[in-house]
Formats: C-alpha cells, sequence, structure tokens
C-alpha cells in the first residue's frame, strides 16, 4: 500500500503533465469534431456527423488527402531502401563511424533549415543544381514551380533529410544479427545475396517495421517542407492535409470544429494504413 | 581471391566517400552563400570558395534584419525553449519511469499501456484542442505555452526509454541503498539517476532536438514576433526578403545549424546511442 502511494507520487508530475497536454487534448479534438466551434464563438452547437459530411463533398481536401497520398507511398520505397543499402555498404567498410556522422548530419537540422537550403539548390535560375544539370547535358527545370515534379522535389528533399536517422537504426539492428549465422552459411556456401534473403532480412523485420510505421506517421503529418518550399503550390500541387487543417483552423475564419474533423479523419487513414503494414511486414514467418 | 576482396573493398569505400561528398554539399553550399558578397551570390557558374568573403550577412541577420524575423533574439528564445523542454522532459520521465520498473502497484500496466499507445498519436491531431487549452491558459505566446506542450509530447517517449534501461540494470546497489535505511526517494536520486546518466543523457539530446526544431506549434503558439523561436523566424525571413537575396536567409540557416552541430561533436555516440534505443525498443 505504501509502495502504490510512493510509486503515483513519483508518477504524479509526469501523468499531470500527459493528461493535461496530450490525453486530454486528444479527447477534446474528437468531441470539438462534432460541434461548430470557432475562436472567439462563444454559443457553440453540436452539429452531429456534419463537420465530417462536409469534408466529403470538400473537394480541396481530397486534392490534399490525394497528395498526402501520394507523398506517403511515393516516399516509402526509397526511405526503407536507401539508408538499408548504405548500412549494408557501412557495415562492411572502413569509415564506418565518420559516414554515419556525415549521413546523420542534415537530420539535426529543422525542417526550415532544409527547406531553406533545398530552395536554394533548386533555384531555377542561379541554383547550383540546375546548373549542373545543364553542364551534364540534362534538361534544367523549374523544378518547385512544375507541378510534374514539385512533390518528387518535396520527396528527394525528406529523404536526404532521414537518410541518417534510418541509417542508425538499420546499422544498429545489423549490429544484433549474430556473426555466426553468417559464417554457418558461408560454410554452407550460401552466396552474399542469399544469406540477406534467408538471414539480414528476415532478422531484420521487425526495424523494417519500425521505420514504415515511423515513416508513415511522419509522412501523413507533412506540413514543414510544403509551407516552405511550395506553400502547397504550384496551385494545388502539393498541399496537404495538414496545410489544409492549418489554413482552415488559423487563417480562414478559425474553424475549430471543421479542422478537428479533418485531424480526425487524418487519424483514421493513419491507423488504418499503419494496420496495414503491420499485417503486411508481420507477415506469415514469426523468428 | 583476396585480392578480388581488397579491390571491392576500396571502391565500395571509394563510391561511400564520393556518396558522403554529395550528401554534405547542400550544407557547404549554405556555408559558402552566407560568407559572400551579394553579387556574388548569384553569379553562374557556382563558385565554391567564397572569396572576397563577408560577414556581413550575419550581422544583418543578427541585428537589423526586419523586426519579425531578427534572428539573434529568435536564437535566444530557442535556447530557452530546448532547455526547459529539455530539463522538464527529464525530470518527469525519470521520476516516472523508475516506480514504472522498479515497484508493483495497481495501474502499473495500464499507466504504461497508455504511455506507449500514446506513442502512435500523430501530433497534428490534438494541434487544434491545445492551441485552445494553452490560450485558455493565457500562455499563447509565452515561454511555458512553448515549453509544456512540447515536454508532453516527448515524455511518454522518455518513459519509454529510461524504463528499459533501469530495467537493464543491476539492482544489488539499490538493494544495497535500501539496506543503509535510504528511502524511495533517495535510492533514486542518488543511485538511480547517476547510474542512468547515459540514457538520460541521449534522451536530453533527443528532447532538445525535438524541441529546437519543431516548427507547426510555435507556428500558431506565437503571435508576437519578439517570441518566435528560430524555425518560424526563419520562415519569416524568407517571405521578408526577395528570393535574390540569399545571402541573409543562408546566414540564418546556417546560425540555427550551430548549436545541434556542437552537441553532436560533442555527444556524437550519445545521439547515435539515443536514435539505436529509440528504433529497436520501438
Amino acid at each position: 500500500m505504501r509502495q502504490t502511494r510512493t510509486a503515483y507520487l513519483f508518477l504524479a508530475p509526469g501523468l499531470a503533465l500527459f493528461v493535461v497536454f496530450r490525453v486530454y487534448p486528444l479527447l477534446e479534438g474528437l468531441r470539438l469534431s462534432f460541434t461548430n466551434a470557432r475562436l472567439g464563438r462563444a454559443a457553440v452547437r453540436y452539429v452531429g456527423i456534419a463537420n465530417y459530411t462536409r469534408l466529403l463533398e470538400d473537394t480541396r481536401f481530397h486534392v490534399s488527402l490525394a497528395n498526402t497520398a501520394f507523398y506517403t507511398v511515393a516516399s516509402t520505397l526509397p526511405v526503407l531502401v536507401i539508408p538499408l543499402v548504405l548500412a549494408l555498404a557501412l557495415n562492411r567498410g572502413a569509415l564506418r563511424t565518420v559516414l554515419r556522422s556525415v549521413f546523420f548530419f542534415p537530420f539535426t537540422l529543422s525542417v526550415v533549415t532544409v527547406g531553406l537550403t533545398w530552395l536554394w539548390l533548386l533555384d531555377p535560375v542561379v541554383g547550383p543544381f540546375n546548373y549542373y544539370l545543364r553542364t551534364a547535358g540534362l534538361p534544367a527545370r523549374s523544378w518547385l514551380a512544375d507541378p510534374a515534379t514539385a512533390m518528387w522535389a518535396i520527396i528527394a528533399t525528406t529523404v536526404w533529410w532521414v537518410t541518417g536517422y534510418y541509417l542508425v537504426i538499420y546499422l544498429a539492428g545489423l549490429q544484433d544479427i549474430p556473426r555466426e549465422l553468417y559464417e554457418a552459411a558461408a560454410l554452407d556456401g550460401a552466396s552474399g545475396w542469399r544469406s540477406f534473403r534467408s538471414i539480414t532480412l528476415p532478422l531484420l523485420r521487425p526495424v523494417l517495421l519500425f521505420v514504415v510505421v515511423t515513416h508513415i506517421i511522419g509522412s501523413f503529418q507533412l506540413f514543414g517542407q510544403v509551407f516552405v518550399l511550395t506553400g502547397g503550390g504550384p496551385g494545388d500541387a502539393t498541399r496537404t492535409v495538414v496545410q489544409h487543417l492549418y489554413e482552415a483552423a488559423f487563417q480562414n475564419f478559425f474553424q475549430f470544429g471543421a479542422a478537428s474533423a479533418m485531424a480526425w479523419a487524418l487519424f483514421a487513414v493513419i491507423l488504418l494504413f499503419s494496420i496495414f503494414q503491420f499485417r503486411l511486414l508481420r507477415g506469415h514467418t514469426e523468428y | 581471391m583476396q585480392r578480388g576482396l581488397d579491390v571491392q573493398r576500396v571502391a565500395l569505400t571509394a563510391a561511400l566517400l564520393v556518396l558522403a561528398a554529395l550528401w554534405l554539399a547542400p550544407i557547404v553550399w549554405v556555408l559558402v552563400t552566407s560568407l559572400k558578397v551579394t553579387a556574388d551570390i548569384v553569379r553562374v557558374p557556382p563558385e565554391w570558395i567564397p572569396w572576397p568573403a563577408t560577414t556581413a550577412h550575419y550581422r544583418e541577420v543578427l541585428f537589423s534584419s526586419s523586426r519579425t524575423a531578427r534572428i539573434g533574439r529568435a536564437f535566444l528564445n530557442s535556447v530557452v525553449v530546448g532547455v526547459g523542454t529539455t530539463v522538464l522532459v527529464l525530470i518527469t520521465s525519470a521520476m516516472a519511469a523508475y516506480p514504472l520498473a522498479r515497484m508493483r502497484f495497481p495501474g502499473r500496466g495500464l499507466v504504461f499501456t497508455v504511455l506507449v499507445g500514446s506513442l502512435m498519436i500523430p501530433n497534428a491531431v490534438v494541434l487544434v484542442p491545445q492551441y485552445v487549452l494553452v490560450q485558455q491558459l493565457g500562455w499563447l505566446s509565452t515561454f511555458q505555452g512553448l515549453i509544456v506542450p512540447e515536454a508532453a509530447t516527448t515524455f511518454a517517449f522518455g518513459v519509454f526509454l529510461l524504463r528499459q534501461f533501469i530495467l537493464g540494470m543491476p539492482g544489488e546497489l539499490e538493494d544495497a541503498a535500501r539496506i543503509d535505511g535510504a528511502n524511495a526517494w533517495q535510492v533514486f536520486w542518488r543511485v538511480v539517476l547517476p547510474l542512468s546518466q547515459p540514457v538520460l543523457a541521449a534522451l536530453g539530446i533527443f528532447a532538445f532536438r525535438s524541441a529546437w526544431n519543431d516548427f507547426l506549434w510555435p507556428l500558431i503558439a506565437v503571435n508576437k514576433p519578439e517570441m518566435f523561436p528560430l524555425p518560424v523566424a526563419l520562415a519569416l525571413l524568407r517571405s521578408a526578403y526577395s528570393s535574390e537575396s540569399y545571402g541573409p536567409i543562408m546566414a540564418g540557416a546556417a546560425l540555427s545549424a550551430v548549436p545541434l552541430l556542437v552537441v553532436f561533436l560533442v555527444a556524437n555516440r550519445r545521439i547515435v546511442e539515443g536514435v539505436r534505443l529509440s528504433g529497436l525498443k520501438g
């Protein structure tokens, strides 16, 4: 009994922080999504599922959702594979610590710093990226102003930003695979590719799952890169859900009810995607 | 056979070095641009040595750029928010992790499950209600309005990380202290915390990084220019200047990278360890 009291005394400050600033906002957001709340509106009424049905007719929300989903799907493969290839290469070679630090460095920068960096690199007129493309005889273009390439430029920026983070995670995962397994495989005459398929990949599965789920949760909240690089443009070509939400809640009319409905719709989509990935990667084999 | 492997190895290392150089090039380019005189910045072909070099852009963003985007003030704001968040996260997480790792009490499993489950909550989902709450508290455009929600976001992760570490510690020292008559608080303060130093450092860096780099929350929670943290001030710096004047913008970007670069150089291993723990046990 005494221990229970002591335990909760230790927990009290953290739980207070957690309940007030995490749990309460989560539930309050769900409640708000069924109201017509606005900044400064005194008489807030419940409006049932009106905010959600309105989302079904909000074509800009659909565009934002489609863009966000496209970004998530298109960026998952590079974010999964590039750091993995790097990790496999670094795990063998010399200079592991130094190179790991180099690739990790962009991850210490804020999304705004990263965005400004790439804005300058990709500048259509005086940016070095286009200059070197032209020098190599390739066509230069306004990457961020062209609806066909803007989202890809944002994906490239993000890959540059987060690769180091996932690289470190992969490297740690690779270190945890017992050396003996590879030695045994080599004795049995297995090729490098074969031991990658049969040892590395299966044993790395929990790490791959972590990377995918983390990436998906982050991707669906894409905002900073777009805010700095394109502002959602050209047109609405890179407009995202969080940007749509941000503008509904804090730029136009402060529609807190409608924005909360968007937030929970987004939450539902993220959960669906995550569960799908869990299913996919948990797979049939258990180790 | 041996020779073939060596060639392969050298080729791989060379390829990695080239890739690493390309990876750093954008950052070098930022630095180079920030040191060039304005006329040289837009010169084509790109020149990688800033000569003649100038510190004019740094002086401009630190002292004389527009009121909304003064980087010097924003830098200090970010330091306060970063340090405040780190301290709050370390205290609350460590205090919560200790009983979850070492004591038996009803509700322990539930508390832990809820905390871990909350790691899946996207920040964007609580954005609006958190704003309403902070506004009702009168905390908009204040340090506590930035620090406390930021700390609440990192708290659950901190508990998770520290609990995992404490579980892996041998309990003998704690038992010995208890036999010597130490109470729970003394055991925590004198034995558990000192032994947890490595993981506390990793968590501290993690918390500082998230607070230093967060953009969306301060963008909405602050509407007084003198309270803007760095990312917001930087984003506004971009709109304050036309795109031709990359000098001040790049100087601001370079300045924003300094604190974490220093932390990173000093505590490289801690950071890597922190990321490692965050990934594998997640």
